[in-house]
């Protein structure tokens, strides 16, 4: 049977153990706050830059160069998968099910046939995956902070990929990411990257009418070709951006219920050891006291 | 006298949202001058100034950005520039610092950061559109 102290030290360590998770439960609710607005703030562009390119976007022949970005290299055998996770613990399944939707990626493109590249951004996939899949990496970026780095970090994942998208080391880019659903809940998505795909974002019947529209309309300088050359790779960038973007606020999101859950819990434990220090005190009582009574009857 | 909304746009946030009398921006052809009812237009941009005026054609702010694009249709025209730096920020010394530095290095960044800083150079020493 455990002593009175042993009990009480377990109560103090359960105690600070609770003041550490809600200080970061606290903490990750400001910060999530913080790139929530960032985020926010950064949808008016991608909007607006997604409108253009979906008005543009069937003007583009099957053409070379830049333009690759949009239509593909006509081919389906080099695949890079871009997990993107946090570059810190402590945030519950938000990390594992990013390495885990994208171990499962990897194995079907793999039983397919396919060549599969891999590009981690986060500390935490890249050592998953440098534990699992080590020959399948490319490259990797950490500490990645885009909330303090801002768009200069995206710019810098977006030219790594088209310098090796144009020098045909890969066919198909895709992401794999937590899209931030609300404050509590975040949802495993896989984005094509390159080649755009324009299908998964409206219906293709209903937006090929409204293209042919905006066509006939705009007036376009110095032509559309020329801005679709400019568009595409920007819209890459933008991309990633706003995928940093979400997955930033989703892994806040996800620590700020995570420790929230452990504070709960944390006040439970302490519940339950308290009623048990106190069972263990009033046993400790009862059993003096009968020793003294049985004590002073056999005098 | 008509008014045009008029949107600018960086990548990390909104930064100006009113409605406006004209805007100039630097397209990549030459500069295009917006007025209320313009015709529709998209335009991809070269590193330069934005300049917006009031009603009375008074300049009320003037941007630089680096490159983007700008969408025009009659009651609204929107400008999404890479970066966005209000003129009054830029300081000609520090630019020509930075230009110096730049030049030791020889990659394919520190060219592109060279064009960007002599557009700045540019745009400050630039003094048309102050009075229109």
């Amino acid at each position: 049977m455990p002593s009175l102290k042993d009990i009480k030290t377990q109560i103090n360590s359960v105690g600070s153990t609770k003041k550490i998770t809600s200080a970061m439960k606290m903490v990750a609710a400001s910060k999530l706050r913080r790139s929530q607005e960032k985020a926010e703030a950064a949808r008016p562009y991608s909007s607006r830059l997604e409108e253009m390119l979906s008005s543009l976007a069937t003007s583009a022949s099957s053409g070379e160069g830049i333009i690759k970005l949009l239509t593909g290299t006509g081919e389906d055998q080099n695949y890079i998968v871009v997990p993107v996770s946090a570059d810190r613990g402590l945030c519950g399944g938000f990390n594992s099910s990013i390495n885990r939707e994208t171990f499962k990626l990897v194995k079907k493109l793999k039983s397919e046939n396919k060549k599969v590249q891999l590009l981690p951004i986060g500390k935490k996939s890249r050592d998953f995956f440098l534990r699992t899949l080590k020959e399948n990496i490319t490259d990797s970026f950490i500490d990645t902070n885009v909330s303090s780095a801002g768009y200069n970090i995206a710019l810098e994942i977006s030219a790594k990929l088209q310098s090796l998208y144009f020098e045909g080391k890969f066919d198909k880019c895709i992401l794999v990411y937590n899209k931030f659903k609300s404050a509590i809940s975040q949802e495993v998505t896989q984005q094509q990257l390159i080649p755009l795909d324009i299908s998964n974002k409206n219906n293709e019947d209903k937006s090929n009418e409204t293209e042919s529209s905006n066509k006939a309309i705009y007036t376009y300088e110095p032509d559309e070709e020329t801005i679709l050359q400019d568009l595409l790779p920007k819209n890459v960038s933008i991309q990633i951006f706003k995928v940093l973007l979400e997955s930033d606020a989703g892994e806040q999101g996800a620590r700020m219920a995570a420790m929230d859950n452990a504070t709960r819990n944390a006040g439970e434990m302490i519940d339950s050891l308290t009623l048990k220090y106190n069972r263990t005190r009033q046993a400790f009582i009862t059993k003096e006291l009968i020793e003294i009574i049985s004590g002073a009857e056999s005098i | 006298m008509a008014k045009i909304s008029f949107d600018l746009v960086s990548p990390e946030n909104l930064i100006f949202n009113d409605e406006v009398g004209m805007i100039i921006v630097p397209g990549k052809d030459g500069d295009i001058g917006v007025l209320p009812g313009h015709s529709k237009l998209i335009s991809s941009l070269r590193s330069g100034r934005v300049m917006v005026y009031g009603e009375n054609k008074d300049l009320l702010k003037s941007f630089f950005v680096s490159g983007g694009f700008a969408e025009v249709n009659p009651e609204k025209c929107i400008v999404l520039g890479e970066t966005v730096e209000e003129m009054n920020s830029l300081d000609k010394n520090s630019i020509e610092k930075e230009i110096q530095e730049l030049q030791n290095k020889d990659t394919d960044e520190s060219k592109q950061q060279i064009l960007i800083a002599n557009a700045k150079i540019e745009a400050l020493n630039a003094s048309f559109y102050e009075k229109i």
